[in-house]
């Protein structure tokens, strides 16, 4: 059989091109289903990305210590962060940070303590902005990058702090403010730091450094009547091969300083970010379902016009088979016209879908939508799959016509 | 194409062909048992009351009906056995209609239609437009290219329907009731463009109901009731021999002239024929 692949397609077209609002409105159907399937993909994968850095950030050799009971990884609710336990008497105090300082392998511990309150500088008074009270060995296990000034440490004055970059933009108006003085909770303290921005909102420490205060935990205890109150201690092994040792040292050690309570959680690796990612992965997959039964009914829509398609031009198929067209050839001719609405409102879908996930990511949300050819493809197949298929029994329809009483027919 | 090569080959063999509709009691026989042999270069003009099946057997001619029994021989090929798709390409290389409501597609222009069985030869878009550009500046109608359809007269229509059937060099050209939605000036014209082509060498086999028709016809075979009623010429007499009753209704021409005419063309355009399909089958 001739495939005439050229001819369908200028042949669609050309159909296509004389119905203009009847085909743009049943693309539309297509375009819309496309674009919420590309918006939830794109930002889902954002978010999901983030949690997997976090992943390679920790070099497999970071362990966290958090207050609270362990549970099983695989729940979601273990997503629920330290900071929404700020007000409840945490079980981790300085006394464990001494006491994992004194596990062999240990390179360095850092607690960190939220601080509640507000940061003020003038009338500017950020709300997004957090506190975090912590020892300048967090540096050694994040590893921050310094935009201007230094990290914390011992030697400087415990009225002293490092600032996010976003959260040095919004009390000052400036990213570069070393030497500025800021309040917290009417206490003044010093810029001596910057940090470069870091656009990780999502992190295993459960704080945006882009936002956040950073101060020496002295500092913080100041606050709390000198008590410190740890939302959770980071731990950094000498070696990646360590970290299983280090690990179940401190589970032994835990038991014991706190008289065999398992009220303490221990994560490492992938615990970090599973519950979280399979949280974003179920949101994404509910998400994909609503959106995939808009694209359903896109796809009816075009099955719908497409028989329309066929019922009128019931004689020009009995034409076009007395002069020579075989079945195969109808077949694709209406076939192809299908596809190309549905393969064009895929496109349009996609390109629309990121246009929402971009103005969403902007407006509302802190992280970017992932950019991937997986994305891509999914989105064009999926709308060539819908084209097929609901586009293949109107094209056998019309194939199917027998010459003879379609030719017999007026309209 | 069989006939280049052995002329004395039938361009169409019928033996016994038979057609029914329905099933049961509701069964209707429509063509019964009904043998005809063509051969190329003949005009034929099928005649008989509504409901002789004339129309059924011109689409079983053109592969667009298949017959119950009996056995159809194109060009020396039985295609009874063949699929629908070997039909679609018989039609495609070897058939040419002409329908009576002119059958253009209202979407394309005049020149789009003409070169509509192009497309299903696989011929390229440019190719196919100069076809059929040429084509169109045989009958006359080159200044109406870009026209729609509806911006045609009746008889305008028509001879670019024919201009469309002759464009893919059909071995025969099917026309059922060519002239009945035409007024009888155009009817004239359409039959002059006919037995025009017939002179270039086409076997045509027209179906009508104007015996004035007949007039241009080689060949003039009446059906009832499915079976061929009388045949104007025994299938083996010579193709010349013209019923000369049915000449005085030509009213355009001497009988004698247009006959001799039409011999020399047949003859000179049979050669040039033979020459054009040879190079169709080198491609």
């Amino acid at each position: 059989m001739r495939l005439l692949l050229l001819n369908h397609i200028e042949n669609a077209v050309e159909s296509l091109r004389s119905n203009r609002t009847r085909t743009g409105l049943t693309t539309l159907g297509v375009t819309i289903g496309i674009a919420s399937i590309t918006m939830i993909l794109a930002l889902s994968g954002g978010a999901t990305k983030i949690v997997t850095n976090q992943v390679e950030e920790l070099g497999g050799n970071i362990a966290v210590v958090r207050p609270g009971e362990t549970k099983p990884p695989n729940q979601i609710e273990n997503i629920t962060s330290p900071q929404s336990n700020a007000y409840a008497t945490s079980t981790l105090t300085e006394r464990d940070v001494d006491t994992i300082r004194g596990v062999p392998n240990v390179q360095a511990v850092a607690p960190l303590m939220v601080v509640s309150g507000s940061v003020r500088s003038g009338d500017q008074s950020p709300a997004a902005s957090t506190v975090v009270a912590t020892t300048p060995d967090l540096q050694t296990i994040v590893n921050f990058p310094i935009r201007d000034g230094q990290f914390i440490d011992t030697t400087t004055n415990i009225d002293t702090a490092v600032v996010g970059s976003q959260l040095s933009v919004d009390l000052f108006g400036t990213d570069s403010s070393i030497g500025k003085t800021f309040q917290i909770r009417g206490k003044t303290f010093t810029v001596i730091g910057i940090l470069k921005p870091l656009n990780k909102p999502i992190n295993y420490n459960n704080v945006d450094f882009d936002h956040a205060a950073i101060i020496n935990l002295e500092s913080g205890k100041s606050f709390n009547q000198g008590i410190a109150q740890l939302q959770q201690i980071d731990v950094k092994a000498t070696e990646t091969d360590k970290l299983p040792g280090v690990i179940s040292t401190m589970r032994q050690t835990f038991d014991k300083t706190h008289n065999g309570e398992a009220d303490t959680t221990i994560l490492s690796g992938e615990d970090l970010s599973r519950p979280t990612s399979q949280y974003f992965y179920a949101i994404a997959a509910t998400m994909t379902a609503v959106a995939a039964i808009s694209l359903f009914v896109g796809g009816i829509g075009i099955m719908n016009i497409m028989l329309v398609s066929v019922a009128e031009r019931t004689r020009e198929i009995g034409i076009r088979k007395a002069l020579g067209a075989s079945n195969g050839h109808i077949t694709f001719q209406f076939l192809i016209e299908s596809l190309a609405m549905s393969i064009g409102g895929g496109i349009s879908g996609y390109i629309l879908g990121y246009l929402f996930a971009f103005t969403l990511s902007r407006s509302l949300l802190t992280f970017d939508p992932l950019f991937s050819w997986e994305i891509a493809a999914v989105t064009l197949g999926v709308s060539a799959v819908v084209g097929t298929l609901f586009g293949l029994y109107p094209a056998i329809r019309a194939s199917r016509k027998d010459p003879i009483e379609a030719l017999r027919q007026y309209h | 194409m069989n006939n280049a090569v052995d002329p004395t080959t039938p361009v169409i063999a019928l033996h016994g062909l038979t057609k029914r509709y329905g099933i049961g009691d509701a069964e209707h026989t429509v063509l019964d048992g009904v043998d005809l042999t063509i051969k190329k270069g003949e005009f034929i003009a099928i005649m008989g009351p509504s409901g002789c099946g004339k129309t059924t057997l011109l689409n079983i001619l053109g592969l667009l009906d298949r017959s119950n029994g009996g056995d159809y021989k194109l060009n020396g090929k039985s295609v009874d056995s063949l699929s629908s798709a070997a039909h679609a390409r018989i039609r495609s290389d070897q058939v040419g209609f002409v329908f009576q409501n002119f059958n253009l597609v209202p979407r394309l222009n005049v020149i789009e239609n003409v070169a509509l069985p192009l497309t299903y030869r696989g011929v390229r878009k440019t190719k196919r437009l100069q076809a059929a550009s040429k084509m169109l500046a045989t009958f006359h109608l080159s200044e109406r290219e870009y026209y729609m359809p509806w911006q045609l007269s009746g008889g305008q229509t028509q001879r670019v329907a024919i201009a469309r059937a002759l464009v893919n060099d059909p071995s025969i050209v099917l026309a059922d009731e060519p002239t009945g939605n035409l007024d009888s000036r155009s009817s004239h014209v359409i039959m002059e463009e006919l037995s025009d082509i017939h002179k270039r060498g086409n076997t045509i086999i027209m179906v009508t109901h104007n015996p004035s028709l007949t007039t241009y016809a080689s060949r003039v075979i009446t059906m009832l009731d499915g079976r061929i009623d009388t045949d104007t010429k025994d299938p083996r007499a010579p193709i010349n021999q013209i019923d000369t009753t049915k000449r005085r209704l030509d009213s355009h021409s001497e009988p004698t002239k247009t006959e001799e005419k039409a011999k020399k063309v047949s003859k000179k355009s049979t050669k040039t024929k033979s020459k054009s399909t040879r190079k169709g089958t080198k491609k």
